[in-house]
């Protein structure tokens, strides 16, 4: 069973047509790269799987249940119970340290669970540095506790963009490790990107050019 | 470029300036209310002291102790007194071409006489006062002033009404006075002391002193009454003074005393005594007493009410300095990540300090000119509500004004600019 | 660790970890709150300070004997006067009257209890000292003038007592006393003096009284004693109680709108500080929206923070305003400033309703926009 399903969606801002006449379906357990150059529709296209905006004309359907009618408030529902967001900036609250930020996202999600969250850091390998504010961690460490926060809640699809964008190529080749490991947990993992080398590590690779897939690549199979 | 920066800023940035701006005029227009409201104080509520009647009695030098005591009267002795024991009232108008003239609010003579009052329940020996009501007068010097008892006599509790004007023989009655002869507003009354006057009451007043035992009717028929044409024996004066200080009160004691500078210092301000002694060069064989009960009063009044501004003025002028100067730190801290930017490509710290102080202080100075003509609007509203007069725009607000404005500015933007001097650029950008 | 404990959590860390911005938010709202608390402790304790003030007109009430009798009873006056609260009296004075004689000049004799009399007439300028002795008299400046007497020389008094025999005081002038009307030519000697001269005790002609009160608790207190002590009516002295309620009604006005504008400018500044401050945050906002708080889970958060500031602020300010309106208070009229205990507590609620209203426009604001806008605009 799909576990993302995309028929038919428009984006329009005013004239600008950011996602005309999209369909794509993603797998449960896909690791699927969106591509493209700047105003491709990339960052339309991840705001609309994400939850956090519902498209002009077209259906979403995650889990088989239909995204786009609902009110920004279901919205935000279905996002904190499915989804998991990996930033290009990371966003970490900054007067709150890894281990506060990770747990951040428990407390939105359901209950806190600090021996949880310890674990969620010691999987991107922070446990020493959980007790740290953000300004103290190097940006590698700032993504792996956006990783760690991003999992926490055990999410259906796993959502990142530029994850690396960032970052540095120690700090990349970590980041793609994790996601790796994840993969091979099973997560369904969606990044969004212009780095070939992060596109390349995906089962698929779709191209967005002015709005419409322009070409889809299978590295596998 | 750096002007291209600032024009950028300010422009493209118009909510953030806005913000400043705005908050700067409100804190300029408090200012300049608060500083326009405190100058005039003084003269607003010595205005309003007036209410307390007269502060200064003119009476005849050589007046008889006896006539102006207590119970003791001289009745009889009226037509043939000395002239001596009087004041001309033709001289009256005189009192509006002293050097403090302008100060001299209101005024009004009284000619007192004793006479027998009769009324329809009986004849009683009582004290007859001759005087203006509200008469119109043209001074030597052209001015035309309206004055009289309606306007020094505010506290009076009037049954009926004053008498108008030009009427001949319209009185008014003190309220004890007017049940002891049985008489009411309408009435007639006949007034006799040498010779025969008949007045008609028009109102009938509670004045809570001693006054509630006698009769006002107007100045001429007194004379004509008494026989003593052109002639009163004391004029109320209530004049704007300023609060006495040991200059006034040396003067007040013997002004031959002080030097020639001191009297001159003395001659020119508006002190009672100086306006009493001004009196008394006009108007002869005059002497001008100060009313201790209210010239005292007014002082110690006017001296705490103005120091009660001073006091929240200056206080409330801190508070505010220090709430906007918070502000602009507030909104200087919140664009680190610019600046942390601009130092990123090169800038120095002074360069960009220098620049957001620029733009601080052009968006503070637009607010302090909005704010001074809202605040000139603030203090007529407040002239109007509490006084019913608008409020004098003093000239040394707008230089204080735009101090207080370039100093909040200063003090406002350094704590930020000391902070934003230490960021380190990478770190800002990297948004840790 | 329950939710709520990381609710707080998230609430110290962000007011302990982010200490500049903080302080200034915090700071704002205590100018505020100090404002607000200083301005309405002077303008409450105002009219009462300076109702005190006006009391140097002199007297606003007399006693005088009611009915048709000329004298009233001094011990009557006394009774009358428990009915007026305490801390309102500021002074009783009996003023008793005859007609004396010097160098067979016919003057009034005027007796008095010249401490009250102090208090009751404070404009009264002295030249000398106030009558000690039994045998000491205070002349009028006009007096002075005509016997060309000044203080410390002596003057023979002559009259009729009231059983008609006659009676001769060789007195001694311990001052003289300008006021520029009546009392000018009167001669002022304490009561017992003029009660043995007279020949009867315990009477005057009229009691001055002087209350610190406003006209209508003074009418209060004119019913009261024209009710419960009969024999003696009381009357106000218009000119004083209408013009101190005609000027003082005006001062208060003023103090009242200079306070209101100075509040509402300084409350203005409190709401922008903390505008800017809570703005600054739109990103954080945003991302906890994607995270997947809703609406009100953040607007609680914020409100928490408000609530802190605006208590520690407004408790701050409180402390501050007392001593903003002590200084005033002390400085302007000497006397401690009297505040109900209700205006501190208004001042904070006040502080904090301010804060939250001013954190959370701008929250709301934010929140309105999509979260991903948010994250993706930098």
């Amino acid at each position: 069973m799909n576990i993302l399903e995309l028929k038919n969606i428009s984006m329009i801002y005013g004239s600008v047509r950011a996602l005309d006449d999209v369909s794509l379906s993603v797998g449960q357990g896909e690791w699927l790269a969106i591509m493209g150059p700047s105003g491709s529709g990339k960052t339309t296209m991840m705001n609309i799987i994400g939850c956090m905006d519902r498209p002009t004309a077209g259906s979403v359907l995650l889990e088989g249940e239909e995204l786009s009618g609902l009110s920004p408030s279901s919205l935000t529902a279905i996002r904190r119970e499915k989804v998991g967001l990996i930033f290009q900036q990371f966003h970490l609250i900054s007067y709150l340290t890894a281990l506060e930020n990770v747990m951040v996202a428990q407390y939105y999600h359901s209950m806190i669970d600090e021996r949880e969250a310890l674990g969620a850091l010691e999987r991107v390998g922070l446990k020493e540095r959980a007790k740290h504010l953000p300004r103290q961690l190097s940006g590698g460490e700032q993504q792996r506790v956006c990783i760690a926060r991003a999992l926490i809640n055990y999410p259906r699809l796993i959502l990142a963009d530029e994850p690396t964008g960032n970052l540095d190529e120690a700090n990349e080749g970590i980041v793609m490790e994790i996601f790796r490991r994840l993969h091979g947990e099973g997560s369904t993992i969606i990044v969004v990107t212009h780095d070939p080398e992060v596109a390349e590590e995906a089962q698929r690779i779709v191209f967005l050019e002015h709005g419409r897939i322009a070409n889809v690549v299978r590295r596998d199979a | 470029m750096i002007c291209r920066m600032l024009m950028g800023a300010l422009l493209r940035q118009r909510g953030r300036v806005l913000t400043i701006t705005l908050t700067m005029a409100l804190g300029a227009s408090l200012a300049t209310a608060m500083l326009n409201v405190m100058m005039d104080i003084g003269d607003k509520v010595n205005q309003e002291l007036k209410a307390y009647g007269a502060n200064l009695s003119v009476v005849p030098k050589s007046v008889s102790l006896i006539s102006d005591l207590y119970g003791a009267s001289d009745d009889g002795a009226q037509e043939n007194a000395a002239p001596e024991k009087y004041l001309a009232e033709d001289e009256i108008a005189k009192l509006k071409t002293i050097f403090w003239a302008f100060n001299i609010v209101d005024f009004t003579p009284y000619l007192q006489i004793s006479a027998k009052v009769s009324g329809p329940s009986g004849t009683v020996e009582a004290q007859v006062w001759g005087a203006w009501f509200d008469k119109h007068l043209d001074t030597p010097t052209g001015e035309s002033v309206d004055t009289g008892m309606v306007r020094m006599k505010s506290w009076w509790d009037i049954e009926g009404a004053w008498p108008a004007r030009d009427d001949p023989s319209g009185a008014m009655i003190g309220a004890s006075l007017a049940s002891k002869l049985g008489v009411k507003q309408g009435d007639r009354i006949s007034v006799a002391a040498g010779h025969l006057g008949e007045a008609v009451v028009s109102g009938v007043f509670h004045s809570g002193g001693s006054e509630d035992d006698d009769l006002f009717v107007p100045l001429p028929l007194a004379q004509e009454i008494s026989g003593l044409r052109g002639l009163v024996s004391k004029i109320d004066v209530s004049a704007l003074t300023t609060p006495e200080n040991d200059l006034a009160r040396r003067a007040a004691q013997d002004p031959n005393s002080l030097s020639r500078h001191e009297w001159d210092t003395w001659y020119c301000t508006a002190y009672i005594s100086s306006i009493a002694y001004q009196i008394e060069e006009v108007i002869s064989n005059a002497r001008a007493k100060p009313v201790l009960q209210v010239a005292e009063s007014e002082g110690a009044i006017l001296q705490k009410t103005q120091l009660l501004m001073l006091l929240l003025t200056v206080l409330s002028l801190a508070c505010s300095a220090l709430a906007i100067s918070n502000l602009v730190t507030a909104s200087v801290m919140e664009r680190s990540a610019e600046i942390g930017l601009l130092e990123a490509v090169g800038a120095s710290a002074s360069e960009v300090s220098f620049l957001v102080l620029a733009e601080t202080m052009i968006a503070t100075l637009a607010g302090g000119v909005a704010g001074y003509l809202a605040g000139r609007g603030f203090a007529q509203i407040i002239g109007h509500t509490v006084f019913g007069s608008a409020i004098a725009a003093k000239g040394l607000v707008p230089p204080l004004v735009a101090l207080l404005v370039f100093a909040v500015t200063v003090a406002g933007s350094l704590p930020a600019i000391r902070l934003l001097a230490s960021l380190r650029p990478a770190e800002v950008l990297h948004g840790r | 660790m329950t939710r709520r404990r990381m609710f707080f959590k998230m609430l110290t860390y962000s007011l302990l970890r982010r200490r500049s911005r903080m302080t200034v938010a915090l700071l704002s709202v205590a100018i505020g709150a100090t404002v607000l608390l200083g301005m309405a402790a002077v303008s409450y304790d105002i009219p009462r300070q300076m109702g005190r003030e006006f009391r140097s007109y002199g007297a606003n009430m007399i006693f005088v004997a009611s009915g048709e009798e000329a004298l009233l009873r001094v011990d009557a006056a006394q009774r009358a006067a428990a009915l007026i609260p305490p801390d309102e009296l500021i002074g009783l004075t009996p003023y008793r009257y005859g007609i004396v004689r010097v160098n067979m000049q016919g003057y009034t004799a005027v007796g008095t209890d010249f401490d009250q009399a102090a208090k009751t007439s404070p404009y009264w300028s002295i030249a000398g000292e106030y009558p000690k002795a039994g045998g000491e008299i205070l002349i009028g400046a006009d007096v002075a003038e005509f016997t060309k007497l000044a203080p410390g020389s002596s003057m023979t008094v002559t009259g009729r007592a009231e059983d008609g025999t006659r009676f001769r005081l060789d007195a001694k002038i311990s001052g003289t006393v300008r006021t520029g009307s009546v009392e000018d030519g009167f001669i002022f000697m304490p009561m017992p003096t003029l009660e043995s001269l007279m020949g009867s005790s315990g009477v005057a002609e009229v009691v001055e009284v002087s209350i610190a009160a406003d006209e209508t608790e003074l009418k209060r207190i004119v019913s009261e004693i024209s009710r419960e002590v009969p024999e003696i009516s009381p009357r106000l002295v218009k000119r004083v109680t209408q013009s101190e309620t005609t000027v003082l009604s005006k001062l208060q006005a003023l103090v009242f709108l200079v306070s209101l504008v100075v509040l509402v400018l300084t409350m203005i500044c409190v709401a922008t500080t903390m505008m800017t401050v809570v703005l600054e945050r739109r990103k954080e906002i945003g991302l906890k929206k994607a995270l997947g708080a809703d609406n009100r889970r953040i607007a609680a958060e914020f409100l928490g923070e408000g609530l802190f500031l605006g208590s520690a602020g407004g408790a701050l300010g409180a402390v501050f305003g007392y001593m903003f309106a002590q200084a005033i208070s002390m400085n302007v009229f000497g006397r401690a400033v009297t505040i109900d205990w209700r205006l501190p507590l208004l001042a904070v609620l006040i502080s904090i309703a301010v804060t939250i209203a001013a954190c959370l426009l701008p929250v709301r604001r934010a929140m309105d926009v999509e979260p991903a806008l948010v994250l993706r605009g930098e």
